[in-house]
């Protein structure tokens, strides 16, 4: 395990440098990354100088959704930049997969470590600076617990989400292509969870409650976050099952890793 | 005569390579379609707050949803990064030897790929959402005219921005940078993200002195009969305006660019 940690610290260390080379180049994606981003908040603020709330939701409160949804997702994509299906299916496509499995490190660890794009701290930064701007635009209420279980939240959604990027670059062993779909659920999630579940169709509320339970990563955690009562009375406890739905997603991501890794079948390129 | 011909074969094999790719295709649709209801549910409960925005109706707020979901592969919407690639590979220097103007040549080229995803994304998925929410169409054949008239116009304009920002490869190897950030205001000023009735009126009284408004927001409020009348033609017009100013910008850039351009053979 340990040893693994170090092999995977040394990957990124060698990916980080080669990206620092062109110094220019680094900065212009990174300030550039921000302003994507920063746009999307930028839109949302905007249009709410105009009408106030979303759903009974204020400024302040769809920034919190939206800020840790952005800071989780960026995370995720600079720490899982590997997994990402779109680059992913080209280490398949090209037989570059043949030498990570022959090598006595576990796949998952180099490929993890193939690749951390740095510029996606750009995204982190914006994420961030909202997240914590919404703390002083609904004046947060802050108990021990909050402040121990808000890490716990954004880990959940870095997990949860990094799950996807696994099972979508495992599905591309097959396909060879990238499969555009599973864009649905990874930016499709980070969208449903920028805003309150109560504003979906009951349709998509139950698919993304029972069966991709995103709204236990975002919703419901908001909910105790803000003081706020669910109007579909709640019990106490669905705030807190985030870590629980994170863990879940990862390890059946995995199985399916290892599911798909058996049945590989390299393209001989 | 004879290069409207080559720019029309272009524009046909753009098609053809197009229509292959149609698992790609039904991929982007279900997205695309996906989108469509997060953004939806988030326009339904603005128009809550307040039924009637500047003119502006839930319908109508609902049918800019489905349309900027539906024209997301025939406006580019993620923006284009063709032609600065050729730049950096070199490969321009081919298509500069073809009897075309560089401009129209990658015209037609987009063109092609636009109207495929036009009639198969495009239609599609304004059919599908309209089973689940109202969709404004133009209530007379006239209407149907000039809102097709100003999408052209605005698939122009919208163009002829695209083309630029991939100019900028001539002086930077950072265009792809420069591309996302400039793509970003294409998105957010043409109203792809938002209607521009629902921002404030100071930011989109702003915004109309920029071109962006008229590659989305003019055709989709002349479509619906938002705008209608006699306040048409300055809509259409700015329209014109735009398209001719950004090609003439465009080639002046370019040549400024290729006479600065050096292809390394091997």
């Amino acid at each position: 395990m340990l040893r693994n940690l170090g092999m995977y610290f040394r990957l990124v260390g060698c990916d980080l440098r080669s990206q620092m080379t062109f110094r220019l180049s680094f900065w212009i994606d990174l300030f550039s990354t921000m302003a994507v981003n920063a746009s999307m908040f930028a839109s949302l603020y905007l249009v709410l100088e105009r009408f106030g709330n979303i759903g009974g939701w204020g400024l302040g409160e769809l920034a919190f959704l939206y800020g840790l949804a952005e800071t989780s997702f960026g995370l995720m994509d600079m720490i899982f930049s590997g997994f990402d299906y779109d680059y992913f299916s080209t280490l398949v496509r090209e037989g570059r997969l043949d030498q990570i499995l022959l090598r006595p490190v576990p796949p998952a660890v180099q490929v993890m470590g193939h690749r951390f794009v740095l510029r996606r701290v750009g995204r982190i930064l914006q994420g961030a600076a909202v997240l914590i701007l919404s703390f002083f635009l609904v004046d947060m209420f802050w108990t021990p617990l909050k402040v121990a279980f808000l890490p716990v939240v954004l880990a959940s959604q870095v997990v949860a989400m990094g799950a996807l990027f696994i099972a979508g670059s495992t599905l591309t062993i097959w396909t060879i292509q990238r499969v555009e779909a599973i864009n649905i659920l990874t930016y499709g999630g980070v969208e449903l969870m920028s805003y309150p579940a109560s504003i979906y169709p009951r349709a998509l509320r139950a698919i993304f409650t029972y069966i991709l339970p995103f709204f236990f990563l975002s919703y419901y955690p908001a909910l105790f976050f803000l003081d706020k009562t669910d109007p579909l009375g709640l019990p106490v406890w669905p705030p807190f099952l985030a870590p629980m739905v994170a863990g879940g997603m990862l390890w059946l991501a995995l199985r399916f890793w290892k599911f798909g890794l058996k049945h590989y079948q390299s393209t001989g390129s | 005569m004879e290069t409207m011909r080559l720019y029309l074969r272009v524009m046909k094999l753009s098609i053809l390579q197009q229509v292959t790719y149609r698992t790609a295709l039904l991929a982007g649709l279900a997205t695309n379609f996906f989108f469509g209801l997060l953004r939806a549910a988030v326009l339904l409960a603005l128009f809550q707050v307040q039924p009637v925005v500047n003119g502006m109706t839930q319908a109508e707020g609902l049918t800019f949803v489905a349309f900027s979901q539906a024209l997301i592969a025939f406006l580019f919407i993620f923006g284009t990064y063709d032609v600065m690639n050729t730049v950096y590979t070199g490969s321009i220097g081919a298509d500069l030897a073809r009897p075309m103007d560089l401009f129209f040549y990658w015209m037609a080229r987009d063109f092609g790929a636009s109207l495929v995803n036009l009639v198969i994304r495009g239609v599609v998925l304004v059919a599908v959402f309209s089973v689940f929410y109202p969709v404004v169409m133009p209530a007379t054949i006239g209407q149907w005219g000039v809102g097709l008239v100003s999408l052209l116009l605005g698939w122009g304009v919208n163009y002829a921005f695209r083309f630029l920002v991939n100019l900028t490869a001539f002086w930077t190897p950072d265009a792809r940078g420069i591309g996302r950030a400039a793509y970003t205001m294409l998105m957010m000023f043409s109203g792809f993200l938002m209607p521009m009735r629902l921002y404030p009126d100071w930011f989109s009284r702003l915004v109309a002195l920029t071109p962006f408004p008229s590659t989305f927001n003019t055709p989709m409020e002349i479509f619906m009969g938002l705008l209608k009348g006699p306040e048409v033609i300055p809509a259409l017009i700015t329209q014109v305006g735009w398209l001719v100013a950004l090609w003439l910008l465009a080639r002046v850039v370019l040549r400024r660019g290729l006479s600065k351009l050096v292809i390394q053979g091997g």
